[in-house]
């Protein structure tokens, strides 16, 4: 899921300060399991508005707050709502809030979060991130840990100088990667695979913008 | 003779760490490589050492070669992508400049930039495997290029690292990408060192042990502490400080030189890599000590 956090509120402050009414959107998927775009989020931004004299004048949790169209649909019933509003909040990810922006583009939207991480959730309301979304795996060479995201340095090839007792030197609550990895493979009897060096990346896999057209694919095969 | 030959010849070889200042006054770097002229088969430039933000390595090795050295022109992957890498790399090989050591470099999070996006587009194993395709006359992509570089590509290792099995299977992976020569993180216990030659002697590749000048107890405290991969033992740290803090330096030059010695008589790898970071000066004092001047 996309892990989210609450922006700086003083900041989100300065730019809705010439905005006396809102419409709060949040979402139903991540940004409610990170507590930070759900239901009772929406109320304590609401009370939060309200205290400062502004005005409120709908909110709605939208299912998955990333599907345009699904969204689109979800929001009809509150047209008058935000048409009233001087302004849509929105409680999700940067995905979320670009939703909004693609669906009402005569109307100012904020973010109130910061976007962080594609993140596994470990325990309630805590993220691990342990995958970087960088076109091309290597989970197959690593024994099912990406060092490209649980390395600081990204390293392909095994560790660094910097292990301290199984250790990261850079992050030294966790645990290096590589060492995690070699125990894996040796666990599995797999550290033959590992002397193998690993290839540059195709860096070119993940091109910003990206996009996929799945539907096109699935046509051709047909 | 050329630091590539003076491994190959069998003799007991001494390459020290010059590292380039921040700022452009270079007055005390030279007047160190000055008193270093003659003494040393390499003198090897830091880049951008521990990711703080100084001078480049490539211009540093030029003044050096000038002067007369034989520098080697250390290369790490924090900053530049692969382009940046094999466009410096044809800039050294043009500019004579010989031996390369490729490492992947220290995170920016150790550094004075901490701010800074780290590059990592490759990292070291792969920066060797560069290093041989250039000198194939080939870049990364396989494109053919008009003429080759000749360099003498070596890498590091860290013969203290915890655990050391990882460590040891990416050194074997750096041999394989053409490394020629080995310089180690510093090493304080010869005793541990020979277990990891008992390794690394059986490959095809030389090994500079690195000797890293103690000035001070608490410097050897600080990185037992700090630094991952060098392990101070306490019977060094004892000696020196009872050697009293004004002779505290003098002590640090007698280990240093002691190990040296030890290592050269006991043929235990193919030479030294002093490093006395900020004393330089110092490095012909550890030499004769160690009996090598």
């Amino acid at each position: 899921m996309i892990i989210t956090k609450k922006r700086d509120y003083e900041e989100l402050k300065e730019n809705i300060k010439d905005y006396r009414s809102f419409f709060l959107l949040g979402c139903s998927e991540c940004a409610t399991l990170c507590c930070t775009g759900g239901q009772p989020e929406l109320n304590s931004m609401k009370e939060e508005l309200e205290k400062e004299g502004k005005k409120v004048t709908g909110t709605f949790v939208a299912k998955t707050g990333c599907q345009v169209l699904g969204t689109k649909v979800e929001l009809k019933p509150f047209k008058e709502a935000i048409s009233e509003s001087d302004c849509i909040l929105v409680m999700s990810c940067g995905a979320g809030t670009q939703t909004a922006v693609e669906l009402y583009d005569d109307k100012p939207v904020y973010p109130t979060n910061d976007s962080l991480f594609l993140g596994n959730m470990t325990r309630l309301q805590m993220f691990d991130e342990r995958c970087s979304l960088c076109g091309k795996c290597i989970l197959d060479k690593t024994g099912g840990i990406c060092p490209v995201t649980a390395c600081p340095k990204g390293l392909l090839n095994g560790p660094c100088g910097g292990t301290n007792e199984g250790k990261c030197e850079i992050s030294p609550d966790a645990e290096c990667a590589w060492v995690r990895i070699y125990n894996r493979m040796k666990r599995l009897n797999k550290l033959e695979e590992m002397m193998e060096a690993v290839k540059p990346k195709d860096w070119s896999a993940h091109r910003k913008p990206m996009n996929l057209n799945a539907r096109e694919k699935a046509q051709s095969k047909k | 003779m050329s630091f590539k030959s003076a491994l190959e010849s069998g003799k007991f070889v001494v390459t020290a760490e010059v590292g380039p200042p921040k700022g452009t006054d270079i007055k005390e770097m030279l007047h160190h490589a000055e008193m270093l002229k003659g003494k040393l088969d390499a003198v090897n430039v830091t880049d951008n050492q521990s990711a703080v933000m100084r001078i480049n390595s490539l211009a540093i090795c030029k003044l050096l070669l000038d002067m007369g050295h034989e520098p080697i022109l250390q290369m790490t992957c924090r900053d530049r992508n692969r382009i940046g890498l094999q466009s410096d790399l044809l800039g050294a090989s043009v500019l004579n400049i010989k031996n390369v050591l490729c490492m992947t470099g220290d995170h920016p999070n150790a550094g004075d930039h901490k701010e800074a996006k780290p590059v990592y587009d490759i990292e070291s194993v792969q920066l060797l495997s560069v290093v041989d395709l250039l000198n194939n006359g080939r870049d990364m992509m396989g494109n053919e290029m008009k003429g080759a570089t000749d360099f003498f590509q070596g890498a590091v290792v860290t013969p203290e690292a915890n655990p050391i099995e990882p460590q040891l299977l990416k050194f074997e992976k750096k041999v394989k990408a053409g490394a020629g020569f080995f310089q180690t993180q510093a090493i304080y216990d010869i005793e541990t060192f020979k277990e990891f030659m008992g390794f690394a002697g059986k490959f095809p590749v030389k090994v500079l042990a690195g000797i890293v000048l103690l000035k001070s107890a608490g410097m050897a405290n600080y990185m037992n502490k700090f630094v991952p991969g060098i392990r101070v033992p306490q019977g060094l740290i004892d000696e020196i400080k009872s050697a009293g803090k004004e002779n505290a330096l003098d002590a640090g030059i007698n280990i240093a030189a002691k190990h040296i010695k030890q290592l050269r008589d006991e043929k235990i790898c193919d030479g030294v890599h002093i490093m006395a970071i900020g004393a330089e000066d110092k490095v012909p004092a550890i030499m004769e000590r160690a009996g090598l001047i």
